[in-house]
């Protein structure tokens, strides 16, 4: 399936420790995210109601009448718990290990939030300004952010690297004239034109990619450029060319694959950039629209109270750390499709 | 300045001083009292007679209301406050004028007459006496011959038609006042030097508002012309009022200093106000480090509306040492119309029922209790606080499940697989529009209790500008939002139907209603107090009726930490007392003063870690609505 060079490099890659486990981390990190719905949630994993097995988890709602409560609204789980504890008539609820969605607020008489880290509330790192719980708004601003992330690189990457291989390959005036809107286009200040845009329509998820794609396709042009005009002088280019291969297909077909090297070891940088960009929106208020939850938001919100230690302790603890993962992995990869073998790097 | 004199400040606009004078002033003074005399000379030629008082005038005054300052105040200290940011001019009109500091230029700019704060009557300022012409659109008025403009020239009747022509002329670039000044007022007319009557365009309620404009010094400024908005930025005009500018360095500070001999000390309702010689705004850009200073005894007087700040702030040592005071006084004025507008052009709010359903959706006690911590209360209906024009038996529709599904269900809709209501396809999800960030805490707390009661609210954060031009053209489905208030309940602009289904109007809720717009038009035909009254209430029950307005919260006080050395009357203000340390509002402002002993006294415990018994003042004199759970 891969070629016998791949095979190598990710060997190579597998062999420098750090990155590696940096990278399982990531993944299982990754995999976590996609299931904190049973892990962070205040929908029951399962329920045990006369007999019947109830799997809230994904699906609809469902009402507190169907387990003889007098409400038709959505069934508050920990207390449905704490209820059939009591009633001790064989019902059971299984709560998943932090009972808390990240929108709901947690509120109580008397006190306000934000409440600091508590394992009587399940509130493992507190709660935030609003009441809701941490943990929560951290694992799930996490899968935000990183999806977020990746869709974003997946679309930089599909226009830089196709543009900037064809402005190598045609070169000409067709790479004259683009370089120089390349050059112009990338002297806009991209962060002040977020911020009008984003006062302008409320940005979601694929509104903000769409804008941050429109600027971040730029610097990799540059990159891909210089590596196709190298590529193209080879002989399995001219070989491709000769035998009457179009030019999409040399770029795409031939090109591409070779010049790959390049390209994935800026990958795990851009999606470091990609977390930190929409972590920084978030945080100055231009980002996602609240409630989302969105560790630039929290970040925020330590910084509006200082005296919730816990607020702030919590997000640059997870920014620093997952940034400090990725930028491992990013070390790796570039050890490994390193050309030059015996470069190191300490 | 306040909301209660909105109106009236509205009509009473002037400029004020300056000292960046140059040498030949003297010479130019003579030249402009030359040529304003040659004006009146004119004026007076062309007219074709001197015109007459009406022989029936009946001269009215007011020196009986109650007096609101404390006779123990003593003159003297300073007042170190801040602004968070630098002005971007001292004019008040024309272009980047219409910022907060313009406020503390114009309270410093008296006008004819003005209102007692606690009775509500008419009280002398400029003028000593005035009187009501039978045509119902003018007013007579005697100027107060002692009262001068700083540096001591005379306040005179010109300075009244001058106004006029300032506020007509096309160089202010300020089209609203050219407007106003053009088709709201008619003209001054001048009897004698001391002597005028103000004419309006039209017979209407509560003239006195509209026509207690302010004079404005023709020696000062001379004839205008085209500059006028370049040269006059950051000139310090001639003013009337007990504080002048003394120096200022851009960026940086403002120093007001108190006139020594100021021509209304001693008048009634000035005596024994404005008793610092010397007010300070520092700016700072910061609210945290405002804060700061103001622990570290850098500012004198800090807000603590906020409840955390009220709350959890202060337990700190300054505030448990007694070194600083906490007051919360408070009062009674109309109220904000602050809440959620629907806007009934949007399909899902035509049909009342759901707008009912909208209504008891919103938790808002919840709020107030878990997120606001009991401080904010209800807002029963858009026009609290306007005293016998206000129908107290409105009360808010309240958070009730029961009601939801009932009006719901009697509209046609049911439940959806996620709880959701639903109906033809359409599910009962509404975007809630607001423009700030501090607000957010208080909005998923309403969310989250709605998803209970089948309502999807998505939050919609867009800043202040973006927002406002939204609702304004009408393109929202729910806009969280408060209006400014006025003397009187205004109706016209947010609830007739000329006003309805187009942008740029304030009737935001497209509001249709005929039975409303007859309403609507007698309450602003009507020259009865007693009518308007009558018709005030009919309308409000008219809204609560239609429901367009589910209203939120009111803050029907003002909270404040002082350093010790500063002293309050009792009661700590008026009733329509908006910040118990205003230094300059010339009917509520200047109230407080600096006690020399007690910051000896103070400075030198604090040195010698000596406490004194804390103090927290509630002052409840004015305090209308239900007390504090």
């Amino acid at each position: 399936m891969f070629s016998p060079l791949t095979r190598k490099k990710l060997r190579r890659f597998k062999s420098i420790r750090r990155g590696y486990y940096a990278f399982i981390i990531f993944c299982v990190l990754i995999a976590a995210s996609l299931a904190a719905e049973l892990l962070i949630n205040s929908r029951a994993l399962v329920v045990r109601y006369q007999g019947h097995y109830y799997f809230p988890t994904y699906g609809e709602m469902i009402p507190g009448t169907r387990f003889g409560l007098d409400y038709p609204y959505e069934t508050n789980y920990r207390k449905l718990s704490l209820l059939f504890q009591k009633e001790n008539t064989g019902n059971r609820v299984w709560m998943p290990p932090i009972p808390f969605n990240p929108y709901e607020n947690d509120l109580r008489e008397h006190a306000y939030p934000p409440f600091p880290p508590s394992f009587a509330d399940r509130h493992f790192l507190g709660t935030d300004s609003s009441g809701r719980d941490i943990v929560a708004r951290l694992v799930y601003g996490f899968r935000i952010a990183i999806f977020f992330s990746l869709t974003l690189l997946v679309v930089n990457y599909t226009i830089g690297v196709s543009l900037g291989c064809i402005m190598g390959y045609w070169g000409g005036v067709f790479d004259l004239v683009f370089q120089r809107l390349i050059e112009i286009w990338s002297n806009v200040p991209f962060l002040y034109v977020i911020i009008i845009i984003s006062s302008i329509v409320a940005p979601n998820f694929f509104i903000l990619i769409l804008i941050m794609a429109c600027f971040g396709w730029t610097g990799l042009t540059w990159t891909m450029r210089t590596a196709t005009y190298k590529e193209r002088e080879r002989e399995y280019a001219l070989a491709a060319k000769a035998l009457g291969a179009s030019d999409i297909r040399i770029i795409f077909k031939h090109i591409i694959p070779n010049v790959v090297s390049v390209i994935v070891t800026y990958a795990p940088f851009s999606i470091a950039g990609g977390i930190v960009a929409l972590t920084s929106l978030d945080y100055l208020g231009f980002g996602l629209a609240p409630p989302t939850p969105s560790w630039g938001e929290l970040l925020q919100q330590g910084w509006d109270n200082m005296d919730a230690w816990w607020i702030s302790g919590s997000v640059i603890a997870a920014m620093v750390f997952t940034l400090i993962i990725v930028t491992f992995i990013g070390e790796a990869v570039r050890e490994a499709f390193d050309p030059k073998l015996y470069t190191t790097y300490e | 300045m306040t909301d209660f004199y909105k109106a009236v400040r509205n009509s009473t606009f002037y400029e004020s001083i300056t000292n960046n004078r140059g040498i030949d002033m003297q010479t130019k003074w003579r030249l402009i009292s030359f040529t304003v005399i040659m004006i009146m000379a004119m004026a007076a030629a062309s007219m074709a007679e001197t015109p007459h008082l009406p022989a029936d005038i009946h001269w009215l005054t007011n020196d009986s209301d109650p007096v609101y300052a404390s006779s123990d105040a003593i003159k003297g200290g300073a007042l170190n406050t801040a602004v968070l940011s630098f002005p971007l001019t001292f004019r008040t009109v024309g272009p980047d004028s219409n910022g907060s500091f313009r406020d503390f230029i114009l309270n410093n700019n008296l006008s004819l007459i003005d209102i007692h704060p606690n009775t509500g009557n008419i009280i002398p300022e400029l003028a000593t006496h005035w009187a009501f012409d039978k045509d119902g659109k003018t007013m007579y008025f005697k100027l107060n011959p002692n009262a001068t403009w700083a540096y001591g020239k005379l306040v005179t009747a010109d300075d009244y038609v001058f106004t006029l022509e300032f506020m007509r002329s096309k160089y202010i670039v300020a089209p609203w006042y050219n407007d106003f000044y053009t088709h709201e007022i008619d003209r001054v007319i001048v009897y004698d030097p001391y002597t005028i009557a103000v004419v309006g365009k039209k017979a209407e309620p509560d003239l006195y508002l509209k026509l207690a404009i302010s004079p404005t010094p023709r020696h000062y400024y001379g004839a205008l012309s085209s500059d006028f908005v370049s040269r006059y930025n950051w000139k310090i005009v001639p003013n009337t009022g007990p504080y002048q500018i003394s120096d200022f360095q851009m960026g940086k500070y403002i120093h007001f200093k108190r006139k020594k001999d100021w021509w209304g000390k001693d008048l009634r309702y000035f005596k024994n106000r404005f008793n610092v010689d010397r007010v300070s705004f520092t700016v700072v850009r910061d609210f945290n480090m405002l804060w700061e200073y103001f622990k570290k005894g850098k500012q004198d007087v800090f807000g603590l509306v906020m409840p955390q700040y009220w709350r959890d702030k202060c337990r700190i040592p300054i505030f448990e040492n007694g070194y600083v005071e906490k007051a919360w006084f408070f009062n009674d004025k109309p109220r904000s119309a602050t809440g959620m507008w629907l806007n009934m052009d949007r399909d899902i709010f035509k049909d009342s029922g759901v707008r009912y359903a909208f209504a008891h959706a919103m938790n808002i006690q919840k709020v107030i209790d878990e997120v606001l911590r009991g401080d904010y209360y209800r807002l029963e209906q858009a026009y609290v606080g306007y005293g016998r024009y206000t129908d107290n038996t409105i009360k808010a529709r309240g958070f009730d499940l029961a009601k939801v599904e009932h009006y719901m269900k009697a509209s046609g809709w049911r439940r959806g697989a996620d709880g959701i209501w639903e109906k033809n396809g359409g599910r009962f999800s509404v975007e809630v529009l607001y423009s700030l960030a501090e607000y957010t805490p208080r909005l998923v707390v309403l969310k989250e209790e709605a998803k209970k009661a089948g309502i999807e609210l998505r939050l919609q954060l867009s800043d202040p500008a973006a927002a406002f031009k939204q609702i304004l053209e009408k393109n929202f489905d729910v806009a969280w939002m408060g209006w400014s208030t006025s003397l009187r309940p205004q109706y016209w602009e947010f609830f007739h139907s000329v006003n309805a289904h187009k942008p740029q109007t304030n009737n935001i809720t497209n509001t249709d209603d005929p039975k409303m717009d007859s309403l609507i038009d007698a309450y602003r035909n009507s020259l009865s107090e007693a009518d308007r009254i009558r018709l005030s209430h009919e309308i409000q029950q008219r809204i609560q009726e239609i429901g367009m307005f589910v209203p939120t919260f009111m803050i029907p006080y003002t909270r404040e930490a002082y350093w010790r050395w500063w002293r309050l009357p009792t009661p700590l203000g008026t009733r329509q007392t908006n910040d118990i340390f205003d230094p300059f509002n010339s009917v509520t402002g200047g109230l407080f003063w600096y006690d020399q002993k007690r910051h000896d006294e103070t400075l030198k415990a604090m040195k010698e870690d000596h406490p004194f018994p804390p103090v927290t003042i509630v002052d409840k004199t004015y305090q209308t609505e239900p007390p504090v759970k």
